[in-house]
């Protein structure tokens, strides 16, 4: 039977933030959906890896707000989350650390009660360090058995040099120096009214609004905001790293750029999302569907505050590791040197929009967005300026980045594997 | 609470629809009824390289992917020891794209040499990057064929080997097309701004035509037989840290057993309140990690507990502690507000993924495929029926010595 005619959204309309201001100058953004019986409370501190002074201590701080407070135990905390069905997750980057929680608003009220001791009176007792410091350890130790994890912490290396806040990683060993007090020094140093955004989403009644403004005005003032200390980057061109009985050998390539807020980020977006950004793509055609090397290669453009870059990674069979790397470099050559044929640029733009879509469904991911807007100086109307500026996009202008940006001589590899 | 009517086309289609006004997305998924139970020991992995092969374009759409890319959708699929399902969320203007994909590789599928060897080394390579590349990857593998003697679920569906994958032939995988995929073994259920007498009379117009299978049978399954005596198995691997797994032999889907097992399972390690993190990570400091789960597979499945030690325990204090674990449960120290917790857990999370269109979609398709649509609405309120004396007695019954298969990985020095 013949193909059912197609509708691309032109549109994309998501309802602006509320912004509302707490006492001590915390902002709280409010995206209210009342269709929806729960309700999700985001903190987001400038409390990233960036800033910490010691390995490993803005994400263990992160990691044990709830590990016992002025007023409860962790086992309470764990105990009374569990007990209303609601729960919380931590995400912590190189610049922030996002502490959300979620409960259905019958049981807001009860969950509030342990968002605000874990948020504001964390204690973050010694013998919990402990218990963390030993069962984090071990965990790196596994993960850098992977070939991926060896491959992702070099290229963070290589790209923005082996000192870098942005680049660094330290052994697991370096676990045993962590300590209660280096955490408590985080904490107040960062997780302050001046280094934190509230973002909540779901049914946010006047109750619950005025609930959260409790919690938000208590946050501490501190002095410090910004990054001290952030060093100009120091690339290396290439990383090889021996990984002895590795069957497959992980590969990333990539190069730094810019930005979010740098005009040319959208459409390195576009040409990323060509390169590799989704299931078609002509990495993907090529390594997967042509030449059986691998299961999946990707590539994207990744964003921190102060900078971002585009990273190609996969896992290829051993013995096919040079040819790999041949034909990825063959595949960047091809978009400096031809114009990406209309249809498929035309494919790829409706992927994005497809992808932005799917997101923005429902509120915990409009959410999600609105947090990502404000922490670039953005509101939600960039969503639908992100949309046309896609739409805009034409191949010549792609031809002319990616000569700009993709020379051979500026790209990124690392990889580690069995070379033996 | 999910809203939904289903009809079966006359053709043996099930059709299940959710009208959800919230969204403007809408997600369509059809499930076929075979998984990694329906191959032959001697070709396991076949399921799973056919949920590829699904997408490698038929004679009318030679690329599968394109069109739904150009509709803003988005599409995967996976397979597991019982079934196949696959999915695609898009705008719900374009839910006719979905339908005729679907419709389209039903039958038209292009199952070209040269299409089936390219796929069988993405799937080898899958095999190797997921299982023998991966710490631990090898696990399961090892456990399942201690637990199970002879019941298929004895391979996992990445199969039992990669040169099961690289010998299967051209006329096995055609085989395996016309016997499994077909209109009478598969579920179309869609969740969307759109009525459902709507959803029904687009489904008989893409659908409407395929021509059912009328020698089709289910494939007939051996038995499990009952354990009786423990079995055990110790390996060494160069892995950081040692592992250690005890399976027991627990009820059906169906059973009353399964909601036992589940409600005990997250007893044990539904968050990070329960009792094994509490007791034996944090407590006992004796785990790095550990947890308790079900398989939660139709037939008779595995209730499973696996921790991994720290380097400090010993593989005997370890062991104890698990069992010890298995004796409170037995002699029913179970508290009121903890089984309490339990529920509310189960309800919230429950509701917590009934708030997009794909889980909907989804759950829909998998209720009906086993058997009980309207058990997708009623588990609520079992869960909360369920006592503390059940508990202590399933706990009786199922966890045994002779029921238990104890796998010891060992960390090389």
């Amino acid at each position: 039977m013949t193909q059912p005619p197609l509708t691309v959204p032109a549109t994309i309309d998501v309802q602006q933030a509320t912004k509302h201001i707490a006492q001590n100058g915390t902002p709280i953004y409010v995206i209210n959906c009342p269709e929806y019986e729960v309700v999700r409370l985001s903190f987001v501190f400038h409390a990233g890896s960036v800033t910490q002074r010691a390995p490993f201590v803005a994400s263990a701080t992160a990691n044990m707000l709830a590990e016992g407070t002025e007023k409860y135990s962790a086992q309470q905390i764990a105990e009374r989350l569990d007990y209303y069905g609601s729960y919380f997750d931590i995400n912590i980057d190189r610049d922030y650390s996002y502490i959300t929680f979620c409960s259905l608003s019958k049981f807001f009220p009860q969950t509030a009660e342990v968002i605000n001791q874990v948020i504001l009176h964390p204690t973050f007792p010694s013998q919990e360090v402990e218990i963390y410091r030993t069962k984090r350890k071990q965990q790196l130790a596994i993960e850098r058995r992977k070939v991926e994890t060896i491959a992702r912490e070099n290229f963070a290396k290589a790209m923005f040099g082996e000192q870098h806040p942005y680049g660094i990683s330290y052994t697991e060993e370096r676990y045993d120096t962590l300590t209660s007090e280096q955490i408590k020094e985080h904490y107040a140093r960062r997780y302050t009214a001046q280094n934190c955004i509230v973002v909540c989403s779901g049914n946010i009644t006047d109750e619950v609004l005025d609930t959260i403004k409790g919690i938000a005005t208590k946050i501490a003032h501190g002095s410090e905001c910004g990054v001290e200390d952030f060093p100009a980057f120091d690339t290396t061109s290439e990383r090889a790293i021996q990984h002895d009985g590795a069957v497959q050998s992980s590969i990333r390539m990539g190069r730094l750029l810019f930005p979010r807020t740098h005009p040319d980020f959208i459409p390195m977006q576009v040409l990323s999302t060509v390169l590799g950004g989704y299931f078609g793509s002509r990495l993907m055609q090529n390594l997967r569907e042509r030449n059986g090397f691998t299961y999946g290669v990707f590539s994207a453009m990744v964003n921190f505050q102060q900078a971002g870059y585009l990273a190609i990674a996969t896992q290829v069979g051993k013995e096919v590791t040079e040819r790999a790397l041949e034909e990825i470099t063959a595949e960047i050559e091809l978009l400096r040197t031809q114009l990406i044929p209309h249809e498929e640029l035309e494919l790829v733009k409706n992927i994005m929009a497809g992808e932005m879509m799917r997101i923005l469904d429902g509120p915990f991911g409009i959410a999600d967005v609105t947090t990502e807007n404000i922490l670039c100086g953005f509101d939600n109307s960039h969503i639908q300026q992100n949309l046309e500026r896609i739409r805009q996009t034409s191949p010549e202008e792609l031809l002319t980045l990616a000569q700009r940006y993709l020379r051979t001589e500026d790209i990124v590899t690392v990889v580690a594997g069995d070379f033996n | 609470m999910i809203k939904y009517e289903q009809t079966q086309l006359s053709n043996g289609l099930t059709v299940i629809a959710n009208r959800d006004t919230a969204s403007r997305m809408a997600a369509v998924n059809i499930l076929y009824k075979v998984g990694a139970r329906d191959e032959n020991p001697n070709r396991t992995g076949l399921a799973h390289l056919f949920e590829h092969l699904m997408f490698r374009g038929t004679h009318l759409i030679p690329d599968f992917d394109i069109p739904v890319q150009m509709a803003c959708g988005e599409n995967n699929a996976f397979t597991n020891n019982d079934y196949t399902d696959f999915y695609i969320t898009l705008p719900c203007d374009n839910l006719e794209t979905a339908l005729w994909l679907e419709s389209d590789r039903m039958t038209g599928l292009n199952l070209s040499a040269e299409a089936c060897e390219i796929e069988k080394r993405v799937v080898i390579e899958e095999f190797r990057q997921r299982y023998l590349n991966q710490p631990y990857g090898d696990l399961n593998m090892l456990l399942r064929e201690m637990v199970y003697t002879t019941h298929p679920y004895r391979w996992a569906t990445i199969g039992l080997s990669p040169d099961h994958i690289a010998e299967a032939s051209i006329e096995e995988i055609h085989n395996f097309y016309h016997r499994f995929y077909h209109p009478s073994n598969a579920i179309l259920s869609i969740s969307g701004d759109i009525a459902a007498e709507r959803v029904f009379d687009m489904a008989e117009k893409w659908f409407g035509g395929i021509k059912p299978n009328l020698d089709f049978c289910p494939s007939a399954l051996p038995t499990e037989p009952k354990q009786t005596t423990a079995r055990r198995l110790e390996v060494e691997r160069d892995v950081p840290a040692t592992t250690i797994v005890i399976a027991f032999h627990m009820g059906n889907r169906l059973s009353k057993d399964f909601y036992l097992g589940d409600i005990t399972s997250d007893l044990l390690a539904g968050g990070d309140s329960a009792r094994l993190y509490e007791h034996l990570i944090k407590g006992k400091s004796l785990f790095a990690s550990v947890n308790a789960y079900i398989s939660g597979d139709v037939d008779e499945g595995m209730f499973v507990f696996t921790g991994q030690l720290l380097p400090t325990t010993t593989e005997q204090d370890a062991e104890a502690a698990l069992w010890e674990e298995i004796r409170q449960l037995q002699s029913g120290e179970i508290s009121d507000y903890e089984l309490e917790k339990v529920k509310n857990k189960f309800e919230a999370n429950t509701l917590f993924g009934e708030l997009n269109v794909m889980n909907k979609a989804m759950n829909l398709g998998y209720y009906s495929m086993i058997g009980d649509l309207p058990l997708i609405n009623r588990e609520i309120a079992i869960y909360r029926s369920l006592t503390k004396e059940q508990i202590a007695d399933f706990s009786r019954h199922t966890f045994t010595q002779e029921n238990s298969s104890t796998l010891i990985y060992r960390a090389k020095r």
